[in-house]
């Protein structure tokens, strides 16, 4: 293999597993004989362009718009001598205008992208020489795979580096993703395992690593040291390019992936490319246009022929050819066609898809620079990310919302908990307030030594201060940071509320406790006081629970890899040894950590996770003396959580296993083998999980509270008065999802609820338990007979529900709950048609315990089965694929990361943001779009003029417009107005769109832009193109008129009737309407008399000079233009008039109402909200008790493991 | 305060127009709004129509088809092509005065003036006297570019070669002898067609700068010798040839041969009888084509079309009717914006 064969470079790059050594030995070698030398270098390249190719390349770039090809394809038509219509050069302005003005964005754009590259690579950076003996100052241009490199605290890795040594004695180095992936809480990376005294030089290990990929949270590597011991890594050890070193000194790294191959670099997708569905409808209307254009250009050829074959004889204004001889009608026929073509082709309107992206600018602009939308808290604007689906917000159908962080805060409180079939709970406070017979209760099993490592109050407390991967960093450490966190907040308030504390504990005279509150015992570092400690959690429940273990004093001081130090209420600080950490994943909903207790040498394990991931796996009483009361406890402890779940609290179980150490030996060389893989390594690596987590000990249960966000009922009743169907899917369980349900009026209290679950008691075997789906396969076949009919079942129920005369107007009112493992059932192909009708009846559809793939399944089901429009809002990783999954994906910049936002099309800081975002900006941006492409189409069969025309020339295809005016009149006289009318036309103030969500309805959808608004609006322009043609033919019938001063007032007519063809549709003027309308007018006025008084012989052969003067001073010109304008646009006026007078839309109310005065309008909002409300609310009453087959749980198969109920849950409060 | 300020530098300005809120006009186009208006214009357009269609009406209009079709025609002899140099005489008779000035025009049929490729078919830079072109004209030109030696046309071109010939003298017969109308044939072009757009040649005389040319195939005389009475009335910017050059937008059209507004004439024509002698040279039966001569006079309007008067007549009518209309649908469908109850 060398390193000058493209081949052997080739090949050596797209291997599964790459061999990297180190550079060291090599340096100073040129670079074909270094062993790393087929990968590519840290310099990096964004451009698209070089600049000697630009052109050529931009050029194929554009070519590849069909649009483009076809008006070339048409400027090139114009050079056949046969068929051109205009002067060849000339046709040639616009698409050349069109293509220039595209290839300068586009150049701008790569100059900026060049600029940042360069200041990239030229960052410096510190790399290893043999040479020198040290680290010496490089760019990162120069970094190549194989160096050693070395990050300063604060500085930014330069590519991806596998971490060797820091500072740190604990092996550590703490990193900032945010540049990557958002996220504002510091990460721990530490070291692969060596001595502490690390040389670059001596480093002769061989790195295994992976193909490159863009997975930021996974790597496989290992090091095979000469001896052929191998050693794993993973993404713990691996700091991204991109990450910026925080909290520590220094960390020296092995680079393994430089430049683009770097999963930053991997990650770096452009912006997304989405077609709006306006856009789609668009294209088909376009071809319309062809179609159209095809059959005036065939009446053309065919019009030319039977004319010329009429003749009689050969007149004298029949040019023959240079030879003197005439071609046959039928060939003049076959060349008029594409004289046609070039003559017409503005029918086809070159300028419409410029124009909507400038709309689309304009309207983005407006909605990130809506000060309602943005959020004081975190300073954060609304960001649109993908530029092109603005009007998709105004067609939305259907919701799908994740529940925590989106309906909810996100910011955890700690309210209850629940020991030992005990229940504590606390007051509503964002800090927690030690409950007093706990703090006794505590002090108690802590005064007894002797039950001190047993008792299951001290273990609970313990296990929710390890059982975590919250990092510990000192709140002064110097990190800059314009985001809030979790942490700095609670710190602060602890401050405030702290007084009350102390007075409690003190009157308690609890010593023990405010001792290891206030007063750290005298041993610590200063640093390490726990006043000054900041928790950085990964999710905020984490944090939460850790600061209400330090509450009742259990404080965590530190964490490392290798250990974690907790402090006792006692004072004594405990280190114990990490031997694992069992991370969370979807599948499992658990995590555990398993820890060697500094004191008993037991290796314990601690886990903690979703109730019905844990209640599977507890097995022996927790100790022998409490036998028997362990069932007693763990109903008990369900029990709790079942009420916490009702108050709407997010719920975890706390269990403990002591592993013997013979079991952890055997385990740990599982582990290890695991850990190593390469291939399957996370199957493996579950499934060592798996194992270990079994016959666990209940300890306790935790309830955390995590408040709904302001504004979030009004905000659903506002979407659902939209005819916005909102369905929430969350991973909670159903209890808390209903209770949240009713807590933000996603659920009424008289709403009948369908409550669909599989109990699914089983205890599963421990194989299957990693499947998604809920029973072994015999079984599942008898489970799905029973749901199919039970699903049929209720589908008919719900259908004679409807259909009931009494209930017409109440078919929402069903809502239906569902949960993962029946959701399952309930997507499979089979059955999907089924549960889309069913849920199509439904108001609500809630969707509990649900995995972060399932979400995005009943989205893609729902959208595709019932053809909607989808909105897809969340906040966290798991809705990440949710987010792709529907039409427009919006993420909520949270407390959660950035996962969301990332993958979104818009990111907003409040759930309540939607409500404006949608029935304000989506409507605005939906009907001045729509009403903008109708326009532009309208405006473009103006060319119809040219086509009546044809039956008086003979139909030779004569312009009687000059050809340059008309170039104009596209370009400049008529582009602006309506552009202008996309992005700033209001049909309806936002204060009556807030107030009245009800007109939001206009846009869903097939919304304004239909098929048959379409071919009015192409309808209407013919009538216009007549009038505007015929009335002048009329008055100069029989007249001395020549060409050219008959097709100026043609010329003028008709740009005065598209202009006020306009003004009809405009529904408030503004004074930016009123300069550009009356700009428009000027322009067209100026150009075209400058032009008439300069161009003596040029552009034959129309020779508009002083035409348009002379035309200005007849008399009959302007009574010419005021009448023809008149006639073409009475229809549309008395249309628009007598549809407002007789039948007026909702939107026409609507502008009625906004003409009040502000106070009389509230009241008339009121009105109207309140009429509509009476009418869903009453009949609903009146509403028949379902059947009362349905009534009570229904037991299908005996026999079956399983039970499957479905009640009807009528609540009457 | 400023320290507040600092930290939302992420908030958007709170102007008028960013956040959409300017003052706006906000038309509504419902059947109460729009009666005045539409009694407005109505009467408006009836004014007009009528004003329109009175001066319409009193614009004198005397119109002969003279290419001879009918065997009781006069230049019915003229119409086979085979006749050459043939003259015939138009006789008609006036019974009131023909007031104010006459504009006297020649008017053809069928004639396709606008065909696409006729109407390039010329040279404009040639036109404007250059003399280059003179001796290679234009490629728009061909075939009419060179003649079968090669040698260059001039002035090149369709539309030049298929310049209209046939020449028109107007008599009154007082007491039998023939007295001659004279046709003013100054200015009967553009002013600017005249004076800037056409030039000649600055050579003298006119007819050196024709040398090596060859006169358009289908004229009897070079474009220098177009009017032997008057030598500022040739080449380029001779008016009947500029008449000529400017096409006409439409296939039945009349162009502008002279205007009677001298001696005895300049009040009108006077009743009486009247001779026109025609020198029927421009052959139209080849593409089923009519010649005629138009006398009449106009008015601030241009010529006689009643179309523009009747149009505004009925459009103005038509909006008052409308706006009676409204007046129901505003009595039926009024809106209840009082009340403030939306819909009905």
């Amino acid at each position: 293999l060398t390193c000058t064969n493209e081949e052997s470079c080739q090949r050596a790059r797209e291997k599964d597993l790459r061999n990297l050594a180190s550079n060291l030995p090599y340096e100073g070698l040129e670079r074909a004989k270094q062993p790393n030398c087929y990968f590519p270098g840290n310099a990096i390249k964004t451009t698209k362009y070089t600049l000697l190719l630009f052109i050529p390349m931009n050029l194929f770039e554009q070519f590849h718009r069909l649009a483009n090809i076809y008006f070339v394809g048409l400027a090139i038509l114009n050079f056949v001598p046969v068929v051109s219509a205009f002067q060849p050069e000339v046709a040639l302005i616009p698409i050349c205008v069109v293509l220039s003005l595209t290839a300068l964005k586009d150049a701008s754009e790569d100059f900026r992208r060049y600029q940042s590259d360069r200041k990239l690579n030229n960052t410096p950076c510190l790399i290893y020489s043999r040479k020198e003996q040290q680290f010496i100052k490089r760019h990162w241009k120069d970094v190549r795979v194989g160096d050693f490199v070395k990050v300063v605290c604060n500085e930014i890795v330069p590519a991806d580096l596998l971490l060797l040594h820091t500072s740190d004695p604990s092996g550590v180095c703490h990193i900032e993703t945010s540049n990557l992936d958002g996220e504002i809480n510091l990460k721990q990376r530490k070291m692969m395992s060596g001595d502490p005294e690390f040389e670059p030089e001596s480093f002769n290990s061989a790195v295994v690593c992976e193909k490159p990929n863009n997975n930021l949270n996974h790597f496989k590597c290992y090091v095979e040291k000469p001896n052929k011991e191998k050693v794993g890594a993973g993404i713990e050890s691996l700091l991204l390019r991109g990450c910026t070193v925080r909290n520590t000194d220094h960390a020296v790294g092995f680079v393994v992936y430089a430049g683009h191959e770097t999963k930053a670099m991997l990650n770096n997708k452009g912006p997304r490319y989405k077609r709006s569905k306006l856009e789609r409808k668009l294209n088909t209307d376009v071809i319309f246009c062809v179609i159209l254009l095809f059959t005036m250009c065939l009446i053309g050829a065919l019009g030319h022929f039977l004319w010329l074959q009429a003749l009689p004889g050969v007149p004298p204004y029949l040019v023959p050819d240079g030879n003197g001889h005439l071609d046959s009608p039928s060939l003049s026929g076959f060349y008029m066609f594409f004289t046609m073509i070039i003559l017409l082709q503005i029918l086809i309107p070159i300028s419409l898809y410029v124009s909507i992206e400038l709309v689309k600018i304009g309207q983005i602009f407006f909605i990130t620079n809506d000060i309602d939308l943005h959020d004081e808290g975190t300073d954060s604007r609304v960001q649109c990310k993908a530029l092109n689906i603005t009007e998709d917000l105004g067609q939305i159908e259907y919701i799908f919302s994740d529940k925590t962080g989106t309906l909810t805060e996100n910011k955890m409180v700690f309210r209850r908990c629940s020991i030992m079939g005990t229940e504590y709970a606390h007051k509503e406070n964002a800090v927690v307030i030690p409950d007093r017979t706990l703090l006794q209760q505590i002090s108690r099993a802590e005064s007894s030594s002797s039950s001190r490592n047993i008792d299951p109050h001290l273990d609970f407390f313990l296990g929710l201060a390890i059982c975590n991967t919250v990092v510990v960093s000192v709140a002064t450490a110097q990190r800059q940071r314009k985001n809030r966190t979790i942490s700095e907040d609670s710190v602060e308030e602890e401050d405030h509320v702290k007084p009350p504390v102390k007075i409690e504990g003190s009157g308690e005279t609890n010593k023990l406790h405010t001792c290891s509150l206030h007063a750290p015992s005298q041993c610590d570092k200063s640093a390490m006081t726990p006043d000054n400690l900041s928790y950085e959690a990964e999710s905020p429940d984490e944090a939460a629970l850790v600061y209400a273990a330090k509450a009742y004093g259990f404080t965590l001081l530190a964490r490392t890899p290798d250990s974690v130090t907790v402090r006792l209420p006692s004072g004594e600080d405990l280190v114990f040894q990490v031997l694992d950490t069992l991370t969370f994943d979807y599948n499992r909903k658990r995590m555990s950590v398993l820890v060697r207790h500094p004191i008993t040498k037991e290796y314990v394990l601690y886990t903690k996770g979703a109730d019905h991931a844990i209640m599977e796996l507890l097995a022996t009483p927790y100790a022998e003396h409490l036998s028997g009361k362990q069932k007693n406890i763990a109903a008990d402890t369900q029990y709790h959580l079942d009420g916490y779940a009702k108050e709407g609290l997010r719920t975890l179980c706390f269990t403990k296993k002591v592993v013997s150490d013979k079991a952890y030996e055997s385990w740990s060389v599982n582990r290890q083998r695991a850990l190593a893989a390469i291939d399957n390594r996370e199957e493996l690596v579950m499934d060592t999980a798996v194992q270990l987590e079994t016959d666990l000990s209940l300890l306790g249960a935790t309830g955390i509270e995590d408040r709904l966000q302001e504004s979030v009922p009004e905000t659903i009743m506002a979407l659902r008065e939209a005819g916005i169907q909102v369905w929430v899917l969350t991973g909670d369980k159903t209890e808390t999802a209903v209770n949240i349900g009713y807590a933000c009026r996603l659920l009424e209290e008289e709403d009948l609820v369908i409550n669909m679950s599989c109990g699914n008691k089983v205890r599963r075997p421990l194989s299957a338990s990693l499947k998604v789906g809920c029973l072994t396969q015999s079984s599942d076949v008898v489970f799905q007979f029973a749901f199919t009919s039970m699903l049929d079942c209720t589908l008919e129920e719900v259908r004679r529900f409807s259909e009931d005369p009494r209930n017409v107007d109440t078919t929402q009112n069903i809502s239906l709950v569902i949960d993962g493992h029946t959701l399952t059932l309930a997507l499979s192909s089979d059955l999907q048609k089924r549960f889309v009708d069913l849920a199509k009846r439904c108001r609500t559809v809630l969707c509990c315990r649900v995995t972060p793939l399932q979400k995005s399944r009943v989205v893609t089901v729902v959208r595709e089965k019932l053809n909607v429009m989808t909105l897809a809002v969340g906040d966290g990783a798991n809705d990440v694929s949710m987010i792709q999954a529907a039409d427009v994906g919006i993420g909520i910049s949270g407390q959660e990361g950035m996962q969301a936002v990332m993958a979104s099309d818009f990111a907003i800081s409040r759930f309540k943001h939607l409500k404006k975002l949608l029935l304000v900006h989506g409507h605005w941006c939906y009907t001045r779009l729509a009403s903008m492409i109708i326009y532009f189409f309208y405006k473009n069969a103006y060319v119809n003029l040219l086509f009546w025309h044809q039956f008086l020339c003979g139909f030779s295809g004569t312009a009687m417009i000059d050809y340059w005016l008309m170039i104009f009149f596209n370009l400049f006289f008529t582009s602006v107005p309506p552009i202008m009318f996309g992005i700033m036309d209001k049909d309806v103030s936002a204060e009556m769109l807030l107030g009245v969500p009800e007109l939001y309805r206009t846009g869903q959808g097939t919304g304004e832009y239909t098929f048959k608004t379409f071919w009015i609006s192409m309808l209407d322009a013919f009538y216009q193109s007549l009038v505007c043609f015929f009335i002048p033919y009329l008055a100069y019938q029989d007249s001395d008129i020549d060409v050219f001063t008959f097709g100026t007032p043609l010329n003028t007519i008709s740009f005065f009737t598209i202009l006020l063809h306009l003004s009809i549709e405009i529904k408030a003027w503004t004074v930016v309407h009123w300069v550009i309308m009356l700009g428009s007018v000027a322009l067209y006025f100026i150009v075209t008399l400058a032009y008439s008084a300069i161009c003596v012989t040029c552009n034959p052969p129309s020779n508009p000079y002083w035409i348009l003067q002379r035309q200005m001073a007849d008399p009959m010109f302007y009574l010419l233009c005021i009448i023809t304008t008149v006639v073409a646009l009475l229809p549309r006026y008395m249309f628009h008039v007598l549809r407002n007078s007789i039948a007026p839309s909702p939107l026409v109310k609507a502008r009625h109402l906004d003409r009040l005065d502000p106070s009389t309008r509230d009241q008339c909002m009121k009105m109207w909200r309140s009429f509509r409300g009476i009418a869903q609310v009453k009949p609903s009453r009146l509403s028949t008790p379902p059947s009362p087959t349905l009534e009570t749980p229904v037991d299908i198969h005996p026999h079956s493991p399983t039970t499957f109920d479905i009640m009807w849950d009528e609540r009457h409060h | 305060m400023v320290k507040e300020e600092q930290e939302l530098a992420n908030r958007p300005d709170n102007t008028a127009f960013t956040q959409q809120r300017l003052p706006a006009w906000q038309p509504m186009l419902s059947a109460g709004i729009v009666i005045p208006g539409f009694v407005l214009i109505g009467l408006a357009f009836i004014g007009i129509g009528v004003a329109l269609f009175v001066t319409s009406r009193s614009i004198q209009v005397l119109e002969f088809d003279y290419t001879g079709v009918d065997q009781n025609s006069p230049c019915f002899k003229c119409s086979d092509p085979k006749v050459l140099n043939c003259v015939c005489n138009l006789n008609f008779s006036i019974d009131s005065l023909f007031k104010g000035t006459v504009f006297f025009y020649y008017g053809l049929s069928n004639y396709y003036q606008n065909f696409r490729k006729y109407g390039v078919s010329k040279d404009d830079v040639q036109l404007s006297g250059d003399l280059t072109n003179f001796k290679t004209p234009s490629d728009t030109c061909s075939p009419y570019a060179y003649d079968s030696n090669n040698q260059p046309i001039v002035p090149c071109g369709s539309i030049a070669n298929s310049m209209f010939n046939d020449a028109f003298k107007l008599y009154q017969i007082i007491n039998g002898t023939n007295t001659l109308v004279p046709f003013d044939g100054k200015g009967i072009a553009w002013w600017t067609d005249y004076n800037i757009k056409y030039r000649n040649p600055s050579i003298t005389p006119l007819k050196n700068a024709f040398n090596n040319t060859v006169k358009p195939i289908f004229w009897s005389k070079p474009a220098y010798e177009l009017d032997t009475s008057d030598p500022a009335n040739n080449g380029f910017i001779n008016q009947n040839f500029l008449v000529w050059m400017r096409r006409a937008a439409l296939p039945n059209f009349r162009k502008l041969y002279g205007r009677i507004n001298e001696g005895d004439y300049a009040q009108g024509l006077p009743a009486g009888n009247y001779s026109l002698e025609i020198a029927y040279n421009y052959p139209v039966l080849s593409f089923d084509g009519r010649k005629k001569v138009v006398f009449s006079n106009v008015s601030w309007m241009g010529g006689k079309n009643e179309f523009l008067g009747i149009a505004y007549l009925v459009i103005g009518s038509m909006c008052v009717f409308m706006s009676i209309v409204m007046l129901i649908v505003y009595a039926k469908f009024k809106f209840p914006e009082e009340d403030g109850v939306p819909g009905h």
